[in-house]
């Protein structure tokens, strides 16, 4: 190579080194500053808000019709990815102006098969109450028949509350089939008292901060999913806890445990052209008997269990041209709620004992997109006395 | 209690079974399987697909992490899912 061809190409070499060298260092420079800028961290705000409307066509009590706008929320959702191994995720709901932490809960990937989380976190309980009861999951606009406080005393055996805890969690694949659980401990349920500071039978789940005694509740859920399409999956859960007060020698042992079988099954069918989905979940609650007081200071005891179950089905014709009828989908659902027999509280019938609520519910869902939808539903309530409900309900859900 | 003890102490022993008998292996049908298949079955088994577009790649990465303790969904589904949804944006 002659001297002068040299001349020329090694400065332009050495020009463009000493370019590329700042440009890197100002990349790498700016790489660092980005990675502080929101946005560019992994946290992600989502969630949804909805506004519903009712109308109550008969009841016990009003024999005409009323009409009322009845429900407002809106329920933020934060998740942050700290690292490939550290996760936080939680969630503020605000219900017709009430305010409530849903969940707060850091979880640390331990291995492939094996996450464990604490905080304040959605029971694992049955598949309602982690997966299905998010407004925009839930495709009525309301949620089916459950022990709460319209129905029985306040939370009464809510059994899928908030708890306060720790979970380990995972999925374990076998075969062509899968294996997940979720295992946690956390702060007991709480026997609730009535005016007098009588226990009352009532089991109170949402117990946070399990002040009464140092009992703690262990329990999980257990779910098979045999095909490997991951189309059916069936769940068993259990829990148990004491909820009697510590030092308390009459009710400071009586425990409480619950039961629960889900089952779902969702599957695109070509020669209908459409989605069907089924779920459903069958749930027991049972009290450790106990005598408890009525209001002349006397004593009675019953058997302390409930059981609650629902199964809805739902078909949306997905795969056919009609851009209207591929967002609509139709509903069915079914609810039972059974109190115990003998309680003071409770939906009773024409002879004062406990019996079962039973409610049919037709509803149609209109998707706007994958998480934001019209719910319409008529649903017919019959109560253990023979008096019947009927009622419209809408509601607008929109997810961002 | 008793019950419970019975129950946990089946659970237990049925899940460690399983893994000794299996080992924690997938099937090649289940292997096979494409980020948009598995996509396809396992968002629709609580909610609507989502499509590629509703999030950007990075909030992609978290909301896998999110499903996979959620939903259950095993290492590899999440990592296949959150694959083919970054790489359609």
């Amino acid at each position: 190579m002659k001297p002068k061809k040299l001349l020329v190409i090694v400065p332009l070499l050495l020009a463009f080194s000493m370019v590329y060298g700042q440009d890197s260092t100002q990349t790498e420079t700016n790489m660092k500053l980005l990675s502080g800028v929101p946005g560019n961290t992994k946290l992600l705000l989502t969630g949804v808000a909805w506004f519903g409307f009712q109308a109550i066509l008969n009841d016990k009590v009003k024999t005409d019709v009323t009409m009322n706008f009845n429900s407002y929320g809106f329920s933020p959702m934060f998740l942050w990815k700290l690292s490939d191994k550290l996760f936080f995720e939680s969630e503020i709901e605000i219900n017709n102006g009430a305010i409530e932490l849903e969940f707060a809960k850091l979880s640390c990937v331990l291995n492939r098969y094996m996450t464990i989380g604490a905080g304040r976190m959605l029971t694992p309980f049955g598949a309602y109450g982690e997966r299905w009861e998010p407004v925009h999951i839930e495709r009525f606009p309301n949620a089916h028949l459950r022990p709460d406080d319209n129905l029985l005393p306040d939370d009464t055996h809510l059994y899928w509350g908030a708890i306060m805890g720790v979970d380990i969690r995972g999925c374990l694949p076998l075969g062509s089939s899968k294996l997940n659980y979720a295992l946690y401990v956390s702060n007991g349920p709480l026997l609730s008292k009535d005016e007098n500071g009588h226990p009352t039978g009532v089991i109170q789940y949402e117990n946070l901060l399990d002040e009464n005694n140092n009992n703690k509740e262990v329990g999980g859920r257990i779910g098979l999913l045999p095909f490997s399409n991951s189309s059916l999956e069936i769940g068993f859960s259990a829990k148990h806890g004491i909820a009697g007060d510590r030092g308390d020698s009459v009710y400071g042992k009586i425990g409480a445990t619950a039961y629960a079988v889900d089952l779902s099954y969702v599957k695109s069918i070509d020669a209908i052209k459409s989605t069907i989905n089924f779920r459903g979940q069958f749930n027991t609650v049972m009290v450790d008997k106990a005598n408890y007081y009525l209001t002349d200071s006397t004593t009675y005891t019953f058997d302390n269990n409930m059981q609650n179950y629902f199964v809805q089905f739902s078909i949306r014709p997905s795969m056919v041209r009609s851009k209207f009828l591929k967002k609509t989908e139709l509903l069915f659902r079914y609810n039972s709620l059974t109190s115990p027999k003998d309680a003071l509280w409770g939906a009773k019938d024409k002879n004062g004992k406990g019996g079962t609520i039973t409610r049919m519910d037709l509803g149609l869902c209109y998707w706007l997109s994958w998480k934001t939808g019209l719910r319409l539903a008529y649903e017919t309530t019959a109560m253990p006395d023979g008096t019947h409900k009927n009622e419209f309900l809408a509601s607008l859900v929109y997810g961002f | 209690m008793k019950k419970l003890t019975l129950l946990s102490i089946a659970l237990v022993a049925g899940i460690g079974a399983a893994i000794l008998i299996i080992g924690c292996v997938t099937s090649k049908t289940v292997t096979a399987k494409s980020g948009m298949q598995l996509w396809g079955e396992n968002c629709i088994r609580c909610h609507n697909a989502p499509s590629s577009g509703d999030y950007s790649n990075a909030q992609w990465e978290t909301i896998g992490m999110h499903m996979k303790l959620r939903a259950n969904l095993t290492d590899v589904e999440t990592n296949k899912i959150v694959e083919f949804l970054k790489s359609s944006n």
